[in-house]
């Protein structure tokens, strides 16, 4: 029998929503602007939201962190009109009473909502996502993954991706695309993560490395990133992680020592003034005014972290 | 008048004891009060059920009735049916002097009755009642689709929503004019 939720007290009508699970409230968001204010209000959290950009979709990742058994990730697929929702399979606990009257708990095995569509009609692509943030009060989407898309696809997109925390670029997504959204979407990223050596030539990775990120993360494990001293000198980058990286041992040295003077171009042996070395199983290298940078040595990596 | 007797005795204990009869306090004897709805059926319920309810155990607390006095005044609860407080009632006596565990499964299922017996937990403030079924409304819509939720819920669309609140500026404005036109008239 129906119940006539919105005739229920605030109070309730709130309790009611902390009982639900994402998916329920996000369903309930959809039925009218009323329910959709009911649910932003409720104040629900959601962990991180993922968006993955493919040619003929998107799709939408919410997670949850719950500290309890009830962990939730859910996708949908979105298109103009209507989503599809995939919530897989879930494993839910209920009760039922036996002969003799008493309660016991039973394991059932539900598969909910696999694939199951909803529709809204004056929806686009870019109202579903403004829609699922907006009742989960977030203002930014946790990371976008670009796959494999076509350039004038990039461009319809970018009129409506939010603004990201970290721009993830797959290994299926071709080079071009791969340069052209990161110069694009630069302006709503804090954090990259290039998964394939998409440079060509030395001028290409300069340019990004001269960028304004918090974050750049290049990883190809079968196309080494090549880097000069040059490269690595222009760096504006706060954490920058070059796997592997593709440079000469005097290279390298050279730009530990010229990074550690303030004043590299005006008076270079200056930097190696007071330097201290200490050899572990890592190196702290440490200057005449006390600035430290510590240089940890691993059978495949280097890594550089200076502390101020 | 007709009257029932839930659950309770009067020859029983207010609590179970463990301790040795010896060291036992002297037990004080339970006092039992009357409600009922609006089917006028009287229920019998101990002062320790009736604690569930911030709203009886604030009415009764000051009110030292004896036994002939509290069943010659059973507190009149019109605005809730008689079964919904039947319901309200079983619940309390199931959980006398106990606390509700987070997952109740002893408690009522009667989904068809649910919005009522919100209101009525709602209005005799049974917090740990109202909790169990806030949680029966949440679970009517577990993973339905939102038009099934609609139906479920009866939420308007925005449509109607925005044709409720015409109809309702509209009303307002009617009383107002009416208001007006009889002041107009009580001038004259």
């Amino acid at each position: 029998m129906p119940i006539r939720l919105l005739s229920l007290s605030v109070k309730d009508i709130r309790y009611a929503l902390q009982c639900m699970d994402i998916c329920d409230l996000i369903a309930l968001s959809l039925c009218s602007k009323r329910t959709k204010n009911l649910v932003k209000c409720s104040n629900r959290k959601v962990d991180r939201t993922f968006i993955y950009l493919d040619e003929n979709y998107i799709r939408f990742e919410i997670c949850e962190t719950i500290f309890h058994e009830d962990d939730e990730s859910i996708s949908f697929y979105l298109f103009d009109r209507w989503v599809e929702l995939d919530s897989g399979d879930r494993e839910e606990s209920d009760s039922e009473e036996s002969d003799s009257g008493e309660r016991t708990q039973k394991k059932t095995v539900e598969k909910r909502r696999t694939f199951d569509s909803w529709r809204k009609e004056e929806f686009t692509q870019g109202d579903w996502i403004a829609h699922f943030l907006s009742i989960f009060n977030e203002s930014m989407a946790y990371a976008l993954e670009i796959n494999d898309i076509s350039l004038p696809y990039l461009d319809t997109v970018k009129q409506f991706i939010p603004k990201c925390q970290t721009l993830r670029i797959s290994p299926i997504c071709a080079d071009n695309v791969a340069k052209i959204a990161f110069r694009e979407l630069s302006p709503i990223i804090k954090e990259v993560e290039i998964e394939k050596n998409i440079f060509d030539d030395k001028t290409d990775i300069s340019q990004f490395l001269t960028s304004d990120l918090r974050s750049l993360s290049l990883v190809d494990f079968e196309n080494p990133f090549k880097v000069t001293l040059d490269d690595l000198l222009a760096i504006n980058i706060t954490d920058l992680s070059i796997e592997p990286a593709n440079i000469t041992v005097k290279e390298l040295n050279q730009f530990v020592r010229l990074t550690l003077s303030e004043e590299i171009k005006q008076n270079r042996q200056e930097a190696f003034k007071g330097i201290k070395y200490q050899t572990v199983n890592e190196c702290l290298l440490v200057r005449g005014d006390g600035k430290e940078l510590l240089v940890s040595i691993s059978v495949k990596s280097v890594v550089f972290e200076f502390r101020v | 008048m007709s009257s029932t007797e839930q659950g309770t005795s009067s020859a029983a204990p207010a609590e179970p004891t463990t301790a040795p009869e010896s060291a036992a306090a002297p037990e004080v004897p339970e006092s039992f009060y009357y409600v009922h709805g609006k089917d006028k059926v009287v229920h019998k319920v101990s002062a320790g059920a009736l604690q569930h309810s911030a709203l009886i155990h604030g009415m009764i607390s000051n009110l030292g009735y004896t036994e002939e006095q509290a069943k010659a005044n059973p507190f009149p609860f019109e605005n809730i049916d008689g079964d919904i407080l039947q319901m309200v009632v079983d619940w309390c006596n199931q959980h006398k002097g106990k606390p509700t565990p987070p997952e109740d499964t002893n408690l009522p299922k009667q989904k068809e009755k649910l919005f009522d017996l919100v209101l009525a937990v709602n209005y005799l403030e049974i917090k740990e009642l109202l909790t169990y079924c806030c949680k029966q409304v949440a679970m009517m819509v577990k993973g339905k689709s939102p038009e099934e939720i609609r139906e479920i819920w009866m939420i308007p669309t925005d449509a109607e929503d925005e044709a409720a609140e015409k109809e309702a500026k509209k009303r307002a404005g009617k009383e107002a004019a009416g208001e007006t036109a009889a002041a107009a008239g009580d001038a004259k």
